[in-house]
């Protein structure tokens, strides 16, 4: 199966995200050093790295939940570093999906998918509850599509998110080390709605330290340390053959 | 005498105005009718001269045929002050009446108001005589009681024109007050019975509680409580009963200016508190400076502020309103402090997935963060709820009448301090189980859910685990 559909969702050349010299520095600390990435559609790209090596600010730089202090990310053909573009737009289109969920407490499954369908998307209360109703059947919610969160395991949770993202119809989805949340049995769950996703053609951004999941879906694996990218390569290429002294250090950690 | 003249007049002129009323609606009957009340009328005058004339020849020779007349009827007040008589509260009649210098009376009776009790026990007629009445024999009467006549026999026919007191004890009029008009007769020695007007006596209606309180007054207990000077002082029973009516009403008005002020306090602390944590500078320091000005000085010196500052600056505001103003305002200050450290106990990754949903600062705040905050905040709210409720006895320095300032009035009639205790009392009726509403929300946010919800999700786990 997996061969198939990976052959089917075909890479296209078209850009969904392009990194130009990104720098973010909070402070003293620089985080970011100078990142150049392109992320075309279609596209599955693992970011590895250890902890402290920028992979999530960098994609937290993409949504603009970090201000970078230096550089430009592009959208498609918007540069969303720009001072007038309407950042609410711009999200509302990169899906994203949290290493802590961040369901909304106060609503239910079906609620948390709806919210800003109606708000952001002014889908109608009808449209958005079936899109809801849609998008949790297809992360394996169905039957818990009226539960509050806390009645919901993290497994659950984390797919109630996916969901929730995926009902605004993202052009690109990020996730942040989504499943470093959650107890080894429930990730397989979440790994396999995400593999889903990418056979299904979504372009992603992956950050995590699955090392399976970046060799079977990963169309490029990307490897951090200390704000830079310190190697980029298919899975193949990336964890048979590393060409830096850093990623054979890394990789010799998580084995 | 004097006053028995006009009174002649006035009877006759009722006899004579009547006649004319009930006239048949017949025209020459009318006539004939209205010309016998002329003559009846005319007759009435003629003999109220003759008896003018008369009241003349007493004053001028004392041998006269006049009938007994009453010279006083009284009743002791039995008030906390003042002259009032209360109806429903014990009291003492006593009556005077001078009978017709050729009346031998041997037996008077008094015929009280329906609904009225007395006792016989030490039912007392005197006879008055000698110069200014300054003689006094008391007569052993024989003194029986009907229904709600007095009647006292005597043991032998008192002198011609003998002037008699009677005074009646432990007399109830009925509760709901008025005039008590009383009527008698009086029986002569040779056994001829006439009927007389003993006037009336002015009572003031007291209410169900207090007649109760009055009953309780009479009990045995509860002067046996009454002894100890502690249970006086502080559970006094008829006091109890007397308060709780008229603390009641501050509790109500306690009640509406807490269910007034609370509601505008919250929408207005949470205002602060986005003011408070916003980007704008201007805002932020308006609301800082509020919140510290009010939260750094006494309410008690707040209400003293507005409520006489106020009237001498030309605002004049009813003290209900005024004082729902002041509270609400106060309240707001704290309200704010509580919101904010609600909103900012929201963690940051619930701003940070509505953000990423596209969701502007606002719809994030009004549909993610707030609601959140709300539930938050709830058993802090009822902590403040509660805070409020007892802060409006503030009001009562100012005059609002609310529960202290009732309870205090009755203290200062009373010199007990039971009213205060029963305002407690009243505190307490809302305070504690407000105060039990508050662990149980507390102890649900801490995690410990209610028994049936914890039942429903081990159940759940249970199905997810198979």
């Amino acid at each position: 199966m997996t061969e198939l559909e990976k052959a089917s969702a075909a890479v296209s050349d078209e850009a969904v995200i392009r990194i130009e010299n990104l720098q973010k520095a909070f402070d003293d600390n620089v985080v970011l050093r100078d990142i150049n990435l392109e992320v075309r559609r279609g596209e599955v790209v693992v970011v590895l790295g250890p902890s402290g090596s920028g992979k999530s600010t960098m994609l937290r730089c993409i949504n603009l939940l970090e201000t970078p202090t230096g550089g430009r990310i592009y959208f498609e053909d918007t540069e969303i570093t720009a001072k007038k573009v309407n950042i609410n737009e711009v999200r509302a289109r990169v899906g994203m999906v949290f290493q802590n969920f961040n369901l909304f407490p106060h609503l239910s499954a079906k609620k948390n998918v709806m919210l800003a369908q109606q708000k952001v998307l002014k889908r109608s209360k009808e449209e958005a509850e079936q899109v809801a109703i849609a998008r949790l059947t297809e992360v394996g919610l169905a039957e818990r599509m009226d539960y509050m969160p806390s009645q919901l395991s993290g497994g659950q949770q984390q797919r109630v998110a996916i969901a929730r993202a995926l009902a605004m119809d993202p052009h690109v989805m990020l996730f942040d080390e989504a499943t470093s949340a959650l107890d080894p049995e429930l990730v397989r769950d979440v790994l396999n709605v995400m593999k889903n996703l990418a056979h299904g053609g979504m372009t992603m951004i992956v950050v995590t330290h699955e090392m399976g999941f970046a060799r079977d879906v990963a169309d490029r694996v990307i490897l951090m340390d200390g704000g830079v990218i310190v190697e980029e390569g298919t899975p193949e290429q990336v964890f048979d053959n590393p060409q830096h002294a850093r990623t054979k250090d890394f990789l010799g950690h998580i084995k | 005498m004097a006053v028995w003249l006009p009174n002649c007049l006035t009877a006759d002129a009722i006899h004579a105005r009547a006649g004319h009323q009930f006239a048949p609606p017949s025209p020459g009957k009318d006539v004939t009718v209205t010309r016998l009340a002329d003559i009846f009328l005319k007759a009435a005058l003629a003999a109220m001269l003759m008896m003018g004339s008369c009241a003349l020849l007493v004053l001028a020779l004392p041998m006269d045929a006049r009938a007994l007349e009453t010279a006083k009827c009284t009743a002791r007040p039995n008030g906390e002050s003042g002259s009032d008589v209360y109806g429903g509260k014990e009291t003492r009649i006593t009556w005077e009446g001078l009978a017709g210098t050729e009346e031998p009376v041997a037996a008077l009776s008094l015929t009280l108001p329906p609904g009225t009790t007395f006792s016989t026990d030490d039912a007392r007629v005197t006879m008055l005589s000698g110069e200014n009445n300054m003689d006094r024999t008391v007569i052993d009467a024989e003194v029986s009681a009907e229904g709600e006549t007095f009647t006292a026999k005597f043991p032998e026919p008192a002198p011609a024109g003998g002037y008699f007191r009677i005074e009646l004890y432990q007399v109830f009029f009925p509760a709901d007050g008025g005039p008590m008009p009383i009527t008698g007769s009086y029986v002569l020695d040779n056994g001829t019975e006439l009927p007389f007007d003993a006037g009336a006596v002015q009572t003031i209606g007291i209410s169900a509680t207090a007649q109760l309180a009055e009953s309780l007054e009479a009990q045995e207990w509860v002067q046996a409580w009454n002894s100890n000077k502690f249970l006086r002082l502080f559970f006094n029973p008829p006091i109890i009963v007397e308060s709780i009516p008229i603390v009641f009403q501050g509790f109500l008005l306690a009640i509406a200016i807490v269910a007034v002020s609370f509601p505008c306090a919250i929408p207005l602390g949470l205002l602060l508190a986005l003011m408070r944590m916003s980007k704008i500078a201007i805002l932020r320091g308006i609301a800082s400076v509020y919140v510290n000005i009010v939260r750094g000085t006494p309410l008690f010196l707040q209400i003293y502020i507005a409520f006489f500052g106020l009237p001498l600056a030309g605002i004049s505001i009813p003290p209900f309103v005024l004082g729902f103003v002041v509270l609400s305002m106060n309240s707001a200050a704290y309200m704010c402090e509580i919101m904010r450290a609600g909103i900012q106990s929201i963690p940051g990754g619930q701003t940070e997935a509505a953000r990423s949903l596209g969701m502007n600062g606002a719809q994030t705040m009004i549909f993610v963060i707030i609601p959140q905050t709300i539930r938050r905040v709830i058993p802090t709210l009822t902590s403040e709820f509660i805070l409020l409720y007892k802060d409006t006895s503030m009001l009562a320095a100012v005059g609002v009448m609310e529960m202290v300032y009732n309870a205090k009035m009755i203290v200062a009639n009373t010199g007990s301090i039971t009213p205060y205790i029963v305002a407690a009392l009243f505190y307490l009726v809302i305070t504690l189980p407000l105060a039990k509403v508050v662990g149980n929300l507390e102890r649900r946010l801490d995690g410990v859910m209610p028994k049936k919800k914890r039942k429903q999700v081990a159940e759940q786990t249970i199905e997810d685990a198979s």
